[in-house]
């Protein structure tokens, strides 16, 4: 992660410098270097024991770093941690909330904890989730019990919201729901942070992604660039002979394979050069292949790159191992 | 602090209740037993073949009066027990429960600071044991008036503050044990053990020349020495109210730097 991508905006919601945490022998994270723009939903993405959890308690105050410093809005967590808690919306991996309580009296719990919140954004967000709040959590279904956690999280609108795993159990629908509400966050100027293993939850909200793996920040990216930075296959068909110099001097262009009258080429970056280069060359037919971003997330997963640029990029990138992904 | 505190004695609306009723009646009911008992003729003498031992522990050499044989019967072991055990149940749940249970962080990630959280329970856990304490007095007062004890209100404030205190001291070392070490088990067996090693050093003091000086540490000694249905209040119950505070307040730094969950 180079320094140009992760201070490219205004002074950050979430910085970590050199982080590292260890349990006993055990090591959880690895001089994490991290930085969060206000405003933006950041996603953590890594496999089961990727240290999402512990990074995202770090942040939250909950542990203390074993080496480095943690900033969340511009405070030292390790000596402001009390002023940093009250900034933060959390949402703990292993939400259980209490059995015996009314997810109300819950939340009236919580509320009070905060200083008050606004009843009225409470009802619209037990509305939109379709919550009984009446109900008592321990009667509630997982799903159910999550949304609570989900309310509690997002009910004060704090300037930060730390979010662990923050669908698991919802439904498909009203996990479209809570992106919807991710989106109005970040619409207001909150910064949300959320992790998962789950790379359709990430693409479909995230401005950026982190990407983790046994403790260690593999890179650090938006979306967009990891989108338009990615390689796609294209196989050109020509009448004639393949123009293989002109192919190779479009800027881009990689692995150049000829099979026939077909050329294969692995390209990063617009088309449209290639396409210019190539059209009155007897040019017949032109398939485009692109990279699932799936693949790119579980390249980074199983194949020990460390940067999306190093990952192989075929039709269908790499093979994942799906003992891996958790 | 206080919205701690109210959740917690929340957490309690059904099993304090029960506590404070059986505490009521289990004086109400041994009381009814003093007017058969006082109607012995032999009952001094009976009494005076007991070993010096249990004489001095259970205070029976006094069982002859009302308020001796509620101090013989109940006061000198019973009560203090249930009074400890309620102690370190609640004091164990408190924190260490609630981290357990996963709870904690919610609580936490809040502006309320750790400190106040802790003060917040070990209020709750106070209020609790308090609450026993009242039904004790209630109980021994209620148990004196309808069956002839003679118990004087004074002697039933002291003995319940006794027994009162030291379910709290030792509700505290559960509730700190719990906040420095994070598990309820462990909280709960640290807690045990202080106070079978305490009530050891109580009752060997009583016969053993060279426990005897140790014996003011001991907070059954502390709170028990003097009735504990006492006509004064010993100057020896500051220790334990005292040792309660001190507890908290040297856990409270360990307990903030602490990582939370991290034993789940």
């Amino acid at each position: 992660m180079s320094e140009g991508q992760t201070m490219r905006r205004s002074t950050p919601a979430v910085r970590t410098h050199g982080v590292s945490k260890r349990f006993g022998r055990q090591v959880a994270l690895t001089d994490l270097r991290l930085s969060v723009d206000a405003g933006t939903v950041c996603g953590f993405l890594g496999p089961n024991g990727a240290g999402k959890t512990t990074a995202i308690k770090l942040l939250a105050g909950l542990y203390r770093p074993t080496a480095g410093v943690v900033e969340v809005l511009g405070h030292d967590v390790a000596h402001a941690r009390d002023t940093v808690q009250g900034l933060i919306g959390y949402l703990p991996g292993d939400f259980t909330g209490y059995a015996d309580q009314s997810g109300r009296r819950f939340l009236r719990l919580v509320a009070d904890l905060r200083g008050g919140v606004d009843w009225a954004f409470v009802a619209e967000l037990a509305e939109r989730l379709e919550l009984d709040l009446d109900r008592r959590i321990g009667t509630l279904s997982r799903g159910n019990r999550q949304k609570v956690g989900i309310v509690q999280a997002l009910m004060n609108q704090a300037p930060l919201l730390l979010l662990d795993e923050p669908t698991s159990g919802l439904d498909p629908l009203m996990q479209r729901e809570f992106h919807r509400l991710l989106r109005e966050a970040r619409d207001r100027g909150q910064t949300v942070l959320l992790s998962s293993h789950v790379l359709s939850e990430v693409a479909a909200v995230a401005d950026d992604v982190a990407i983790l793996r046994e403790g260690r920040l593999l890179d650090f990216r938006s979306m967009a660039d990891l989108r338009t930075g990615l390689s796609r296959r294209i196989d050109m068909t020509f009448d004639a002979t393949v123009p293989t110099t002109r192919i190779l001097q479009v800027p881009g262009v990689r692995d150049l394979q000829v099979v026939g009258g077909t050329a294969q080429v692995d390209i990063a970056g617009p088309a449209a050069a290639l396409l210019r280069a190539v059209v009155d060359h007897g040019l017949r037919d032109v398939q485009t292949h692109e990279t699932d971003l799936a693949d790119v997330f579980l390249g980074y997963y199983t194949k020990g790159a460390t940067h999306a640029d190093d990952l192989s990029q075929g039709s269908v990138g790499p093979t994942p191992d799906a003992a891996c992904v958790g | 602090m206080l919205t701690i505190c109210r959740k917690a004695l929340w957490d309690q609306r059904r099993t304090l209740p029960a506590w404070a009723s059986a505490i009521t009646l289990s004086i109400v009911l041994e009381s009814a037993m003093w007017p058969s008992l006082k109607a012995m003729a032999s009952l001094d003498s009976y009494l005076a073949e007991f070993p010096d031992v249990l004489k001095d522990v259970f205070s029976i050499d006094r069982m002859s009066t009302g308020t001796g044989f509620l101090n013989a019967e109940l006061f000198s072991l019973m009560l203090p027990l249930l009074f400890v055990v309620f102690g370190i149940t609640r004091g164990a749940r408190t924190v260490a429960g609630e981290e357990e249970a996963g709870t904690l962080d919610l609580l936490l990630v809040t502006p309320l600071s750790t400190t106040r959280f802790l003060f917040g329970e070990a209020l709750a856990l106070t209020v609790g044991v308090v609450v026993l304490g009242v039904a004790a007095a209630a109980g021994t007062l209620a148990g004196s008036a309808l069956f002839d004890l003679g118990v004087s209100p004074g002697s039933a404030l002291a003995g319940a503050t006794a027994c009162t205190l030291l379910g709290i001291v030792h509700g505290m070392i559960a509730l700190a044990a719990g906040a420095v070490l994070g598990r309820r088990g462990p909280a709960i067996g640290v807690a045990t053990a202080a106070a079978l090693a305490a009530y050891v050093l109580y009752v060997g003091g009583m016969f053993v020349d060279d426990l005897a000086g140790a014996r003011v540490l001991s907070p059954f000694h502390q709170a028990l020495h003097a009735g504990p249905l006492a006509e004064v209040f010993p100057a020896s119950l500051l220790v334990p109210a005292l040792a309660s505070v001190g507890l908290v307040l040297l856990a409270s730094p360990v307990w903030a730097r602490r990582d939370i969950g991290a034993h789940r």
